[in-house]
């Protein structure tokens, strides 16, 4: 099955590229996001199968692939009110590597196999770049130079990870994931250590986490709203699949417990550098790439924390992708409103848009784990876990820094929503935006927050098949 | 022969660490192109034809002739042939390459298996500190560039070590070198050289807060 969805991907994708009709390109990419859909419904309701040999339909899959789904639909829709009123020289390309960038993290997502996901992630690189550099502008190249420079040299030191498992022992027949776990019992747990650093490092330049995490700052500032929002939601939980996998292949080894330390400190290093840098941030979707680097801190200290942290952490992240896309998409209006996405111009957006401020607002208690939001349930998790372990320096250390990124972003919005509207309001400048466009942001945001009063047992269920493998 | 072009290898490494003019560098990846293809050709023995002529023409085609190719064809256009002057000074280039060499023995010899030589493993680890020392070191696109380079051909020498239990691993190194210079070097003529003309990364830094 996976084969021909692969290949009808492809050819969708190409088909967009020279036949460069508008109504084409729409009815493609729709077509395709039909196909995406029926694929993941099989991937969920065939959990267990084996495709192709290197592509495993299990539980972490599925989660993240169904969550890729919803995302894309929403950011095509978006992405179509994005091109309204521009010029479409480039509607092409955007939409070639959209669904050049879909079928790649699809495939990384359910691929057994540690070469194949490497092959995939390169393949985002590849597609996400031509959507980065999208506008053209001077900061879009910046941005692209940066992305790719620094996501290849990423992508190498993951492959020498990878190596350095290979180098560890003649045990290994081959690199999937299974044979991974099967023979680290093995080898010498100083090739594991110096691999399992260079996968960190070489994927946390898509999961958006400290070191690497500039990358994924400037990609989402510079990139078309709709597609901040996938970067920040899909790519980032492929860079979290990715780490995640090699943590459970490796977790049977001796190394465990030092592989929590590091998640450890790169979850605090990732919090400190998001707190500071928020409270200097003056771009809105900087500001909320910076609010990704926070939570990705916070799911690395979930899992190296262990035990009940594993569950928070999926919880955590499947919260985040819904609530981060909302955000996103609505900034796509803010711009179209107040025509920046620079905070000192922004102002007065509640008086503009209404019902698009309500999703602000709304989003801003959800990001910010204030009840009712679901994530608040998770980020108790994690606390409960630090006082259960006695972590008590951690705790402080995290709480302290919680503060200031709840100061920070909460500041910057209030000032968006409230503050004195640079624009007049007579002003030809003032574009109104439909209430409708807002909807799948509210439907976000109400899944999100009623996961703080309801967790589905399908939810808990399949949260806890992803963390089957790890030890208690 | 295997450990004569390793250490030939070697003393390119040290070469590019205290060279300043950006033909040199080029030279010395066109150098280094032919030392890999070299080394491959000795160690692969065991590796199918299809594969060895793949291995081979990767190699000697598009690291030692197609990818220093382009880099000249790039100083041309940009006409920027020395480094940065606020790069770090030749002689500090060269006593951290020293410090990373002395590293890379004691790695080496703490990480020795049944793979390869201590003095393979040196070459290898040397030459992804050698391009980590350059990217950090240097201002210039140019030479950031060409410590990715470098990094790339650390990390096919790692590849070819493991080359004869799994040669999937080789041809996925080169996917990595034919990918990365493909779309970075694109992206580096065409697009950043005619923007930015003297391609210093403090024309870079506008993305900021």
């Amino acid at each position: 099955m996976i084969l021909y969805y692969f290949i009808i991907a492809v050819v969708l994708s190409l088909s967009v590229l020279f036949v460069k009709n508008k109504y084409y390109t729409i009815i493609a990419t729709s077509l395709f996001l039909l196909i995406q859909s029926l694929f993941t419904i099989y991937v969920v309701k065939n959990i267990g199968l084996v495709d192709l040999a290197y592509f495993s339909f299990d539980a972490l899959g599925a989660i993240f692939l169904t969550l890729l789904t919803v995302i894309s639909i929403a950011s095509f829709y978006h992405g179509l009110k994005y091109f309204r009123n521009r010029i479409t020289h480039r509607y092409f390309y955007y939409h070639a590597a959209f669904i050049g960038l879909i079928t790649s993290i699809t495939g990384a997502y359910l691929s057994n196999d540690a070469t194949l996901v490497w092959i995939l992630v390169e393949a985002t690189t590849l597609t996400v770049s031509v959507l980065i550099y999208h506008e053209k502008t001077t900061y879009a190249l910046e941005a692209t130079w940066k992305y790719i420079f620094l996501c290849s040299i990423g992508i190498a030191f993951a492959y020498v990870g990878i190596l350095f498992i290979s180098l560890s022992g003649k045990g290994l027949s081959d690199l999937s994931f299974a044979s991974i776990a099967l023979s680290v019992t093995k080898v010498n747990p100083l090739y594991l250590k110096i691999a399992f650093v260079f996968v960190l490092i070489g994927y946390s330049t898509k999961m958006e986490l400290f070191p690497m995490h500039t990358v994924g700052i400037d990609a989402n500032s510079v990139s078309p709203t709709p597609i901040a929002a996938l970067i920040s939601t899909g790519l980032v939980n492929l860079g979290f699949l990715s780490i995640f996998r090699f943590y459970i292949a490796l977790s049977s080894s001796s190394i465990f417990e030092w592989m929590n330390r590091i998640f450890i400190l790169t979850g605090v290093l990732s919090l400190l550098v998001a707190a500071g840098y928020m409270l200097k941030a003056k771009h809105n979707k900087r500001m909320l790439a910076y609010s990704t680097l926070e939570n990705m801190g916070l799911v690395a200290i979930a899992i190296g924390l262990g035990g009940q942290g594993y569950y928070a952490a999926i919880l955590l992240v499947i919260l985040h992708t819904l609530t981060k896309s909302s955000l996103f998409f609505q900034m796509g209006q803010v711009a179209r409103t107040l025509h920046t996405f620079k905070l000192d111009e922004c102002g007065g957006y509640m008086k503009r848009n209404p019902f698009g401020s309500g999703v602000l607002l709304l989003g801003m208690f959800v990001i910010l784990a204030i009840p009712p939001s679901g994530i608040f349930v998770a980020e108790y998790m994690i606390v409960k876990s630090m006082i259960t372990t006695h972590n008590w320096l951690l705790l402080t250390i995290v709480s302290l820094l919680l503060c200031f990124v709840i100061y920070a972003m909460s500041t910057r919005f209030m000032h968006i929503l409230f503050s004195k509207s640079r624009i007049e309001e007579s002003s030809p400048l003032v574009i109104k935006v439909s209430p409708w466009e807002s909807l799948t942001q509210y439907i976000f945001l109400l899944t999100v927050i009623s996961i703080c009063f309801y967790r589905p047992p399908f939810l808990t269920d399949i949260i806890s098949q992803c963390i089957a493998m790890l030890p208690k | 022969m295997l450990n004569f072009l390793l250490i030939a290898f070697a003393v390119t490494l040290v070469y590019i660490s205290s060279a300043e003019r950006f033909r040199t560098y080029a030279k010395l990846i066109a150098i280094q192109g032919v030392l890999i293809f070299t080394i491959a050709m000795v160690l692969l023995t065991e590796v199918n034809l299809g594969n060895l002529i793949f291995i081979a023409v990767e190699t000697l085609v598009f690291k030692a002739i197609l990818v220093p190719y382009f880099l000249f064809k790039v100083i041309s256009k940009t006409k920027v042939y020395r480094v940065h002057n606020k790069a770090l000074p030749s002689f500090y280039g060269l006593v951290l390459s020293l410090c990373a060499l002395i590293l890379s023995v004691y790695m080496a010899n703490v990480l020795h298996n049944e793979f390869g030589s201590i003095t393979f493993m040196t070459v290898c680890l040397f030459t992804l500190l050698v391009g980590i020392i350059l990217i950090v070191t240097h201002k210039l696109i140019f030479s950031h560039t060409i410590g990715f380079l470098v990094i790339e051909n650390g990390v096919f020498l790692l590849s070819v070590l493991i080359g004869t239990e799994m040669p999937l691993l080789i041809n996925i190194g080169i996917l990595l070198d034919v990918f990365v210079s493909v779309l970075i070097l694109t992206i580096f003529a065409n697009r950043i050289g005619s923007k930015f003309r003297d391609m210093g990364t403090e024309n870079l830094t506008t993305l900021k807060h």
